[in-house]
């Protein structure tokens, strides 16, 4: 609440003119107005008026008026203080009778004040609640029953005028009407939806169901060449054309077709592919790239890889430079699988850092790729882009891409210690033994994430040397975590290594250690 | 007539299995996830455990533990696609399964690796 | 002279709430409409995604799954042999038994073959003494640690499993929950999909578990609950934690993922200390903390969320258990925003400070005692017939009607992306829910707020002056004296 007080202030301080213009409104500014106003209050409590003739001289029936009081001046008369306003209008309208040159002045606390100032003296009084207003309408002047009859009947009237006038309600009114119209709507939409989503639910179940028997018995009955040569009739037996012209069958065939590609194996897939043109779903493939949505051309892209439909390529090439993310990458993702030329120059050339989602995409099908084409995987190293070249390494050590590791010795001493992690962690899963020196080297660093890599890769591939190093770092580390990381590798790459370094430590620290890493439950983790 | 049990949870995997077994004359049953096949091998006793390593509740690796100990004579091919993982791999091998068959995988082989192992 | 400032208050106080529900109008109205995209575009991204790659893919991260336990022996092992069964290639469970008074640990040990190890356990981040950490020889359950502790609550036990957390991701989860097997992969995507910003943590929804039925681990048909609370929270879950979430995801200002199923990376989990186990709001604290971490490194970041429902929970349908949960939830919520009261209206914190933080401050934090002044106010009004008691009233049909109007979307959201309560009867129940909640349930949320508030108040002394004067910046955590944590 302590944060509200601030903002308390600033509204007041916004707030408080508002509230002045607002009080003063009530009393008209004009002088003909402010009068009238004067005369329903009958009587200000400070405010005296008088009246200034500028006449030379005036009736002496007029003179001698009791309620006037005139006494007689230089320029001409003037009259008594008065300070019942009540009498104004009475008293004026004698002096206007006798068309009389003369003025109203008003005093407040028997002072000559002028219009404004008189203004300010009365707004000040309404303000300060000193003095409540009186209006016109307070208390009939005549006989009510007279007045009653006079008024015409109309019911509410002044309310149904106050609602309409007043903008405000009026617009608060609106918006309920309007939130209502809106809830009910949706309420309305929400039950006609249920029912067709439900319905739509249970026909993709029931299409589930009945697509599982006939695609077994397909796969398993026919060979690849009676697949091809399967005429309308016997693709009839099949799936009946009644449920293949609904496009939820066959999107659900599809959805089967492609999943099954995906889990099978020799010329299941090749049936499967020639089964997929044969039911002319290729052509509701290449018929989604012209969609308007990008999730639809997506689809499409996705469909066209998976069934390794190559006559869509040339269309597909149009995509490579679509200024959607996924459309581009899953298009890119088709020509590295059905080109014949596997070219990773556009991967290279990528300055977007690449996400794991996409070096997952493109792992599955670079692998695929690997086992018939011909991957020059090193032109990745020369990417401007970190990202793409630390992919790069991953993809030698993935692919078991032995051949590359004189590449990837070259140039690993020049590379950042980010890539240099992920080299030396190829390097211990393809077993490099001869780039044992590089490891050393990485031991030696000052980088503790370099260090802890270059250690895991010295407990495959370490000599001496490495073991020296390791007993050297495991005495000046301070951190837990990292000491059991140097041990473990130590214990591993030199069991003779690994007690000294345990034995002559009496810490409590390396103790726990130790039993940690000789507990057995403890290897796997 | 050989009794094969295929623990597996992707429905179509599973039918496209059982179909091409059926074709070679095995008697066949189906199971969709891990507890109900622990309870099926206890109550079936089949010749051949056919069982997915992923599955809901139990993984297959359980299902083999529990085969070892209550039917250690019935031989198991474990189906799966996890075969990336090596210690999968060594693991179902450790615990003694016929065969290990990863995804992507091809039926008619599969028919002949159980043909095989039945014989 | 006094009536004047009588009647000045009521003025201000009146522009005050004039202002507020308007705010309140337009801000929902955004919300609605940022939330609305953020979901068409997950459901077309899900179109054509295939999560079967991630599972056996070498390029995805491996997951930690942290699931503290405390007295929960009767469904600890069945808990536990789901978390072990999901679909997911390079994942862990560590289970933490924090300190519990039932056999959990007895059980647990019996059932997975469990056995004391010589875990070396290296309290980086600091927690209450561990008895022992266990796991079991049997292969089938090499997944599984056990950390037995001594009670020290669930940011506790959660910083326990961190500290011997093996891999990258930590997957928080309450060990009651009922997970979709699936739920890994799913989660684990908005952190393979980080480019130029760092994912530091992922958020996930969390569906309603009463009166459904569960088979293996998911829940297979979905019931409305029979209680008026238990509808109530089904609309509101709706409400706050599919449609909210995903329009502050869409602007990248997430203050709030559900602890019961929340998913960090964890080397900055570690970075900023762990869970703050002295403010009962442990959840929005960690996030805040990590977010205010990462904008005081100048490193651009977000936080995911994913909401396909992959997580179920039971919710609590007593009143009592409920009115103990919503005061925690708001003390949390005040705790967590005076910790890091440094944040707010600071441009320094982008969208989090400018944005995300004032409108807790304001509509999270402030909004039962608005609320319950806003009516009082119009009764007042009334009482002294003034004219513009009538806006007021008004105003307070604007605002149930606002509120008819954005239960319903959420309820038609749910519907459109998942479709969830086949039934019509149950549509129709909730729809029933829809117009009676504000009336019938919502004074109570609103009570049980005010009795949050004042129940923070009342909380002096010791951490309440830690908490009220706030961390100065996010790694403070880390350098409090380790005496004064465990006081």
């Amino acid at each position: 609440m302590k944060k509200i007080l601030p903002w308390f202030i600033v509204f007041l301080l916004f707030f408080l003119p508002g509230v002045i213009q607002a009080q003063s409104q009530i009393i008209p500014e004009d002088s003909i107005g402010f009068r009238d106003f004067l005369i329903v209050q009958k009587e200000v409590p400070g405010l005296s008026y008088r009246y200034v003739l500028g006449e030379k001289s005036i009736s002496d029936e007029l003179a001698s008026d009791s309620i006037y009081q005139f006494s007689k001046t230089d320029t001409g008369y003037v009259s008594r203080l008065i300070s019942d306003f009540d009498l104004a209008e009475r008293l004026e309208n004698r002096l206007v009778a006798d068309s009389l040159d003369y003025q109203l002045v008003y005093f407040v606390f028997s002072n000559l004040s002028s219009h404004e100032s008189t203004y300010e003296y009365l707004a000040n009084l309404i303000r300060n609640g000193d003095y409540q207003v009186k209006f016109d309408e307070d208390g009939p002047k005549e006989d009510l029953v007279s007045l009653a009859s006079k008024a015409p009947y109309s019911p509410l009237q002044k309310f149904k005028l106050r609602f309409f006038s007043d903008y405000q309600l009026f617009g608060v009114t609106l918006v309920i009407f309007f939130f209502f119209l809106v809830a009910l709507g949706m309420i309305v939409f929400m039950l006609v939806m249920k029912a067709r989503k439900n319905k739509r639910e249970n026909l993709l179940k029931e299409y589930e169901r009945i697509i599982i028997d006939p695609l077994t018995s397909l796969l398993f009955e026919k060979e690849l060449k009676e697949i091809q040569e399967m005429d309308q009739n016997e693709i009839e037996f099949y799936f009946p054309q009644t449920l293949l012209s609904k496009s939820l069958y066959k999107d659900v065939l599809v959805e089967r077709i492609i999943g099954l590609n995906k889990r099978m194996k020799g010329e299941f897939k090749d049936k499967l592919k020639s089964l997929y043109k044969k039911l002319e779903l290729d052509k509701n493939s290449m018929d989604l790239l012209r969609n308007k949505k990008w999730d639809r051309v997506t689809m499409g892209l996705v469909q066209i890889n998976e069934m390794d439909l190559v006559e869509a390529l040339p269309e597909v090439k149009k995509f490579t430079n679509s200024s959607n993310f996924h459309i581009r990458s899953q298009a890119v993702a088709i020509l590295l699988n059905l080109s014949d030329q596997v070219d990773l120059t556009f991967l290279r050339d990528q300055t977007f850092p690449i996400s794991l989602w996409q070096q997952m995409n493109y792992l599955r099908i670079i692998r695929f790729a690997s086992l018939q084409k011909d991957l020059k995987l090193e032109v990745l190293f020369d990417s401007q882009n970190s990202s793409i070249r630390i992919f790069g390494y991953k993809l030698v050590r993935m692919l078991g891409r032995m051949d590359l590791i004189g590449v990837l010795s070259s140039i690993a001493g020049g590379v950042a210690e980010e890539e240099k992690i992920e080299i030396l962690e190829t390097y211990s899963t393809l077993g490099a033994h001869m780039e044992v020196d590089f490891i050393n080297e990485c031991l030696h660093a000052q980088n503790p994430n370099l260090n802890l890599a270059a250690a895991k890769a010295a407990s495959v591939l370490g000599n001496s040397e490495s073991a020296e190093i390791l007993f050297g770092l495991i005495k000046s580390e301070t951190s837990f975590g990292n000491k059991l990381h140097y041990l473990k590798s130590l214990y591993e790459l030199d069991r003779e290594k690994f007690d000294q370094a345990t034995l002559d430590n009496s810490s409590n620290e390396i103790l726990k250690i130790k039993d940690h890493i000789l507990d057995p439950m403890l290897q796997n983790v | 007539m050989k009794r094969i049990l295929i623990i597996e949870d992707d429905l179509l995997i599973s039918s496209l299995v059982q179909f091409r077994l059926k074709k070679d004359g095995y008697e066949t049953f189906l199971v969709s996830d891990g507890n109900e096949g622990i309870k099926a091998i206890d109550a079936l006793v089949p010749d051949l455990i056919i069982t997915d390593v992923m599955m809901p509740f139990r993984s297959g690796i359980e299902i083999i533990h529990h085969a070892r100990q209550s039917q250690p004579d019935i031989p198991i091919i474990v189906l799966s696609s996890l075969g990336e993982e090596e210690q999968v791999v060594l693991e179902a091998f450790n615990l003694g399964v016929a065969d290990f068959i990863p995804k992507p995988f091809n039926p008619n082989e599969l028919a002949i690796r159980v043909k095989r192992i039945l014989k | 002279m006094y009536s004047f400032l009588f009647y000045l208050i009521l003025e201000f106080l009146g522009l005050m709430f004039l202002i507020l529900s308007f705010s309140v109008i337009v801000i929902y109205l955004i919300l609605m409409i940022l939330s609305a995209f953020e979901m068409r575009d997950y459901i077309r991204k899900n179109r054509f995604a295939d999560y079967g790659d991630i599972i056996t893919s070498p390029i995805a991260p491996g997951v930690s799954i942290l699931a503290p336990a405390f007295n929960e022996g009767q469904n600890i092992v069945q808990n536990a042999q789901s978390l072990l069964s999901l679909h997911y290639g390079k994942f862990e469970v560590i289970i933490i038994n924090d300190g519990s008074k039932d056999d959990s640990l007895d059980k647990l040990i019996q059932a997975f073959e469990l056995e004391k190890t010589n875990y070396a356990y290296n309290a980086e981040i600091e927690t209450k003494p561990i008895k022992a950490i266990y796991r079991s020889r049997n292969m089938s359950y090499r997944r599984l640690t056990v950390i037995d502790k001594e009670n020290g609550g669930k940011a506790d036990a959660l910083n326990a499993g961190i500290n011997i957390a093996d891999l990258e991701i930590l997957a928080c989860i309450d060990v009651d929950c009922i997970l979709s097997s699936e739920s890994i992969s799913r989660m684990v995507r908005p952190f393979m999909e980080e480019t130029n910003k760092k994912v530091i943590a992922v958020g996930g929804v969390i569906g309603i578990a009463n009166n459904c039925d569960v088979v293996n681990g998911t829940v297979t048909t979905y019931r409305v609950p029979e209680t008026q609370l238990g509808k109530f929270q089904v609309i509101e879950y709706f409400r706050a934690f599919l449609m909210g979430r995903m329009a502050w995801s869409r602007i990248n200002g997430l203050m709030l993922i559900s602890g019961a199923f929340g998913f960090f990376r964890k080397d900055l989990v570690r970075a900023v200390g762990g869970y703050f186990p002295k403010t009962v709001g442990e959840d929005m604290e960690l996030i805040v903390r990590m977010r205010r971490y990462m904008d005081e490194q100048k490193i651009p970041h977000k936080v995911g969320f994913v909401p396909d429902p992959l997580c179920w929970t039971e919710v609590p349908e007593d009143e009592q258990i409920l009115s103990r949960q919503r005061n925690r939830w708001m003390r949390g919520t005040i705790e967590t925003l005076q910790l890091h009261q440094a944040m707010q209206l600071n441009p320094k914190y982008g969208i989090l400070g400018m944005i995300s933080f004032p409108f807790w401050s304001i509509f999270e934090k402030s909004a039962p005692i608005l609320e319950a002044s806003g009516v009082i106010y119009t009764l007042i009004l009334l009482a002294i017939g003034d004219f513009s008691a009538v806006y007021f009233i008004a105003l307070l049909a604007m605002m149930y009607l606002l509120s008819l109007l954005v239960s319903s979307f959420s309820v038609l959201y749910e519907q459109i992306a998942f479709n969830h309560y086949k039934d019509k009867k149950d549509l129709q129940k909730l729809i029933w829910m829809i117009i009676t909640e504000p009336i019938l349930v919502h004074p109570k949320i609103v009570f049980w707020g005010v009795m949050g508030h004042i129940d923070f108040i009342k909380g002096k002394g010791g951490w309440g002056i830690m908490i009220r004067s706030g961390f100065k910046n996010a790694e403070e955590k880390k350098k409090l004296n380790p005496q004064v944590t465990s006081s």
